[in-house]
């Protein structure tokens, strides 16, 4: 007889850990696997996240994660014009390093945010199995499925009410179950990242827009902790004949802020793809649902992810645990109303903002587009913005 | 840009910063990836769209023409 969970997730990124974790505070039977044997590794991600993302879903800060706090932007335009959004100076009496006040996010170390995050699944009671690989998954007749894994050596079965895919922007699990989780080649941001030291930061997400410098993305400035920082740029391959690495060098030494940089040295080196899309249409199948990146679950104008993912992450926690005490096989019909509890909570605005996306890319004139993403990222950051909880 | 022979792609691994970029542009089934998460390199690849080599950051995806026997 193979082992019988309520849930299975397949990779313990923020998405699969939250989702773990809410349902087995639900008390729901948690499985989730990942293949690694370190989380986190290797670092595809600049790792900026909100306080508010955090409490939303009951994360202490912590300083086992957290390598600097954050207190607003700084963005921007091709020639070094810019507009600072620095919370200690629009919100003194809240905002701040002093213990009285707080700040308004964080830069993480995804690999200790990650543990964390499956620490907190485990206290919670969920079975972590690490070495693991998803093999496949099959729906059977009684209306579970059974999961194919393979732990270290050893090919093991188990039986699930649903299978959930938080394996990523390169989600296999999506396509066992023929989601079309396929990305076009101008939506995904093609992402380099220095760690470097000897450059100065002031607690801001610096964004540096601009054609220049990144065609089809954005470059970035983030403090990193003891004194580093993170230079990092994502480019659309459709927008440009160079790769990353070519605009990452041609960013640091000859932008407006070469002076800054002409001292940095690089600590680590990291990239990754970024979508800036769509979430995905369909993130449900028969005993399946897709959370996090798997599921596209991505701001697709500033490719954030830690935020959405915990947010989804806990949206399907909750939905798996209201679900399942009905009792009703999980037909890819019922398990529908988990993306549009998703949707009404994010997905929609999320779409918005996509739509965005697509009419600042989409215009010809260079100088145009510049102002318009330049101008786009000034109002998504700002305090009145619509879109400031996404 | 896309070809209709199929390929077998090579990785610089030394260069590969292990980003997952390619394997996330891929459209191919489940399953055409190497153990080390890039796109796979022991089989053909029979659309050829090439898109995984475009979308490598670092330039390290490469590939040869493979000439079906029959």
């Amino acid at each position: 007889m193979n082992k019988q969970y309520d849930v299975v997730i397949i990779g313990s990124g923020p998405a699969g850990t939250t989702t773990a974790r809410i349902a087995a505070e639900h008390h729901l039977n948690v499985l989730l696997v990942d293949k690694k044997q370190e989380l986190g590794s290797p670092i595809q991600c600049s790792g900026a996240v909100s306080r508010h993302a955090l409490e939303y879903v009951g994360i202490a800060p912590s300083t086992e994660y957290i390598q600097e706090a954050i207190y607003g932007f700084d963005i921007y335009n091709q020639v070094g014009k810019h507009k600072t959004i620095d919370y200690r100076d629009l919100k003194p009496e809240e905002y701040g390093a002093s213990e009285d006040k707080k700040p308004l996010g964080y830069v993480v170390d995804r690999r200790r945010f990650d543990r964390y995050l499956m620490t907190q699944a485990e206290r919670a009671g969920v079975d972590v199995w690490l070495k693991t690989e998803g093999l496949g998954y099959k729906v059977n007749p009684d209306g579970t499925c059974t999961v194919f894994l393979k732990r270290f050596n050893e090919e093991i079965n188990v039986q699930a009410k649903v299978l959930v895919g938080a394996d990523g922007l390169q989600s296999q699990v999506g396509k066992w179950a023929g989601l079309h989780t396929h990305i076009k080649l101008p939506e995904l941001a093609s992402c380099l990242q220095f760690i470097v030291d000897n450059v100065e930061t002031n607690g801001l997400l610096e964004i540096i827009t601009g054609h220049e410098w990144a065609p089809g993305g954005y470059a970035w400035v983030f403090p990193k902790g003891h004194g580093y920082a993170e230079i990092g740029l994502g480019v659309a391959r459709t927008m440009t004949e160079k790769n990353a690495q070519w605009h990452i060098d041609h960013f640091i030494k000859n932008s407006f802020f070469k002076e800054r940089f002409k001292h940095s040295k690089v600590l680590e080196i990291q990239g990754g793809g970024v979508p800036l899309a769509a979430p995905l249409k369909t993130q449900y199948a028969d005993n399946l649902i897709l959370v996090g990146d798997a599921a596209r679950h991505v701001n697709p104008i500033t490719g954030g992810g830690i935020h959405t993912a915990l947010s989804g992450g806990a949206i399907a926690g909750n939905f798996l645990s209201n679900f399942l005490r009905k009792n009703i096989a999980a037909t890819a019909n019922q398990l529908s109303q988990y993306q549009e509890e998703w949707l009404v909570a994010l997905g929609n605005k999320m779409w918005k903002l996509y739509d965005i996306k697509t009419e600042i890319f989409k215009t010809k004139n260079i100088q145009d587009r510049d102002q318009m993403l330049y101008q786009t990222m000034s109002d998504y950051f700002s305090p009145d913005s619509e879109f400031k909880k996404i | 840009m896309s070809k209709r022979t199929p390929v077998l792609f090579q990785i610089g691994w030394n260069a590969c910063i292990n980003c997952g970029a390619c394997v996330a542009i891929c459209p191919q089934e489940a399953g055409f990836i190497s153990p080390f998460d890039t796109i796979a390199v022991d089989k053909p690849c029979d659309i050829a769209c090439l898109i995984c080599e475009d979308i490598c950051p670092v330039s390290t995806i490469t590939h040869t023409e493979v000439i079906p026997t029959k």
